[in-house]
């Protein structure tokens, strides 16, 4: 191959005449692919306290506690959880959505909202109840 | 008359965004001898593996690096994978396949500009940087983020590819295929920077053998190895075809021209691996428990052979975890290319073996200039971080 001064010139010239690569964020925004993982989110009506995201969690973000307990008519006991995340230390892995065994649906789910960015902490931190 | 004196080079230096601390003996603008202090950035990541359960750990192993994070993920998923005695099932050795080789070309588009970037040549970086945005967005479309793509797991992998997907991650692969060659001719044609990098941080074949060096570094001195070829993982070996790219080189620039060729390699790998998909199911189901036994896994990451050592004791969490991230098997190498070097030269130099110094920093005990040395333990370190604080007046 032999040498070639300014062989990127044509390649510069050609993008003075092209869109901008980026996107003036947050004034316009990139639409993100369907199955993002962004934020857990727990439905407490359908946990059934397996507490098996709380184990699995490689970040320690989760927290089970049991809320309530009824005995219900036909002497079934119905006992309903909330979940603590602490959405700070949360890696977004997904391994909580893939380990629970609620069924039909799970329990935690990942959303696909993704700018989580805070000034506070404590902001981070939510309760699903 | 000359005179050599020696010239301390980081912990936090122009050359890198991560710390490491070199010292050079000098003569003028010639480097004389070079050393090299690791530990840094060590992170106890061995040590945490010990403490949690085999699915946390791979999510912890992922991220020992950010770039190879699918390399060490498929690097500690085929060994356990191995001491269980499961098999993924072919779709899901494909898929492994092609996160890789994904990964592979985002990381080295990522190096491209970083060379670039380190010789000067920044129009370089932005290009290269902007045409990594199409394979970060194909990597974010598989598997939901654009770094640690959590894709791999004991038994498979964790999420299909559909139709669409597909579509979408041949056009995009054409795309990039249509840009490669242009990285190449640049680098090979554009005399400032062939002037920059031909014949610079030269490492002849067979001392690029003795030095155990790694990945593209030592394929780029004519060693033609490659885990890929010579201990076959996931599909590799039966199921895909690979074609092993060496130059005989063995300078910057020879590096620059086994990474795009690799590339090109990587493109036809991932387009055979789309084609001819095989149905079926992506994973198979893993036990919680490892049964005692001890393997070592490996795998060809995108900066060369990435080695996991893992031994397990019948429990869900393992005994013990030693990871061989491929920076360090290429540290001595890069301190011989350093010697004879100019000073200008030490950026790319170092930047063309792509080191990234987390992955690779273990613990070093440091003596002072009399001998002395102090080991802390944890108690120790973390009282001395607390008072740290209180006298700047930060309660925690
Ligand atoms: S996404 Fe991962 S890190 Fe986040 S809460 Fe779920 S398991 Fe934990
Ligand atoms: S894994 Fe699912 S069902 Fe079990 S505790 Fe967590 S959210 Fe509830």
């Amino acid at each position: 191959m032999s040498l070639r001064l300014g062989a990127m010139l044509p390649e510069v010239f050609r993008h003075l005449f092209k869109r901008p690569a980026t996107v003036l964020y947050p004034f316009e925004r990139n639409t993100v692919p369907r199955g993002l993982r962004g934020r857990p989110v727990m439905d407490p009506d359908k946990c059934i306290g397996c507490r098996m995201c709380e184990r699995d969690c490689p970040a320690e973000a989760i927290e089970i506690k049991q809320e309530s307990e009824a005995t219900m008519p036909d002497g079934k006991v119905k006992k309903r959880y909330s979940m603590t995340l602490y959405l700070d230390r949360c890696a977004h892995c997904a391994q909580c959505e893939e380990i629970c065994p609620a069924k039909p649906d799970k329990a935690v789910k990942l959303n696909e909202y993704f700018e989580e960015a805070a000034f506070d902490r404590g902001a981070l931190k939510i309760v699903y109840k | 008359m000359s005179e050599t004196f020696v010239l301390p080079v980081g912990p936090q230096h122009p050359a890198l965004k991560e710390p490491t601390s070199f010292r050079f003996k000098v003569d003028g603008e010639y480097i004389i001898d070079a050393d090299l202090r690791l530990g840094y950035n060590h992170r106890g990541m061995e040590k945490g593996c010990e403490a949690r359960t085999y699915v946390q750990d791979i999510y912890l192993l992922e991220r020992v690096c950010g770039i190879c994070s699918n390399a060490h993920m498929t690097c500690f998923a085929q060994g356990v994978e191995r001491l269980m005695g499961i098999e993924p099932p072919p779709r899901g050795l494909f898929i492994r396949c092609l996160m890789g080789e994904l990964e592979r070309i985002h990381s080295h588009l990522l190096w491209l500009g970083v060379a670039g970037h380190e010789i000067g040549f920044d129009t370089f970086f932005m290009y290269t940087w902007r045409d990594r945005e199409v394979v970060m967005d194909l990597l974010e479309m598989v598997s939901g983020n654009r770094v640690n793509y959590g894709m791999q797991t004991f038994g498979g992998v964790r999420r299909d590819l559909d139709g669409t997907q597909i579509k979408t991650l041949l056009e995009g692969i054409a795309a990039l295929k249509a840009r490669t060659p242009y990285y190449l001719n640049l680098g090979a044609t554009e005399p400032t920077m062939v002037a920059r990098i031909k014949g610079v941080g030269l490492l002849p074949k067979q001392k690029a053998i003795e030095l155990n060096t790694a990945g593209p570094t030592a394929r780029a001195s004519g060693v033609d190895f490659d885990v890929r070829k010579d201990d076959p993982y996931a599909g590799f070996g039966d199921l895909i075809p690979f074609t092993i790219v060496t130059d005989d080189g063995c300078d910057v620039l020879a590096r620059v021209v086994v990474r795009a060729k690799e590339m090109m390699a990587s493109y036809d790998i991932m387009e055979f691996i789309l084609k001819n998909l095989p149905a079926g199911e992506i994973r198979t189901k893993a036990p919680r428990r490892v049964p005692e036994g001890e393997t070592v896994s490996r795998v060809e990451a995108q900066r060369g052979e990435c080695i996991h050592y893992i031994r397990a004791n019948g429990t869900d969490k393992p005994d013990r975890v030693k990871v061989r991230a491929p920076t360090l098997a290429n540290w001595p190498a890069t301190l011989y290319m350093l010697r004879g070097a100019f000073l200008a030269d030490i950026p790319i130099i170092m930047a063309a073996i792509d080191p990234c110094l987390s992955c690779t920093d273990r613990m070093a005990v440091i003596s002072d200039c009399r001998g002395n040395e102090k080991v802390w333990d944890w108690e120790t370190l973390r009282q001395h971080g607390i008072d740290f604080h209180r006298r700047r007046g930060i309660r925690p």
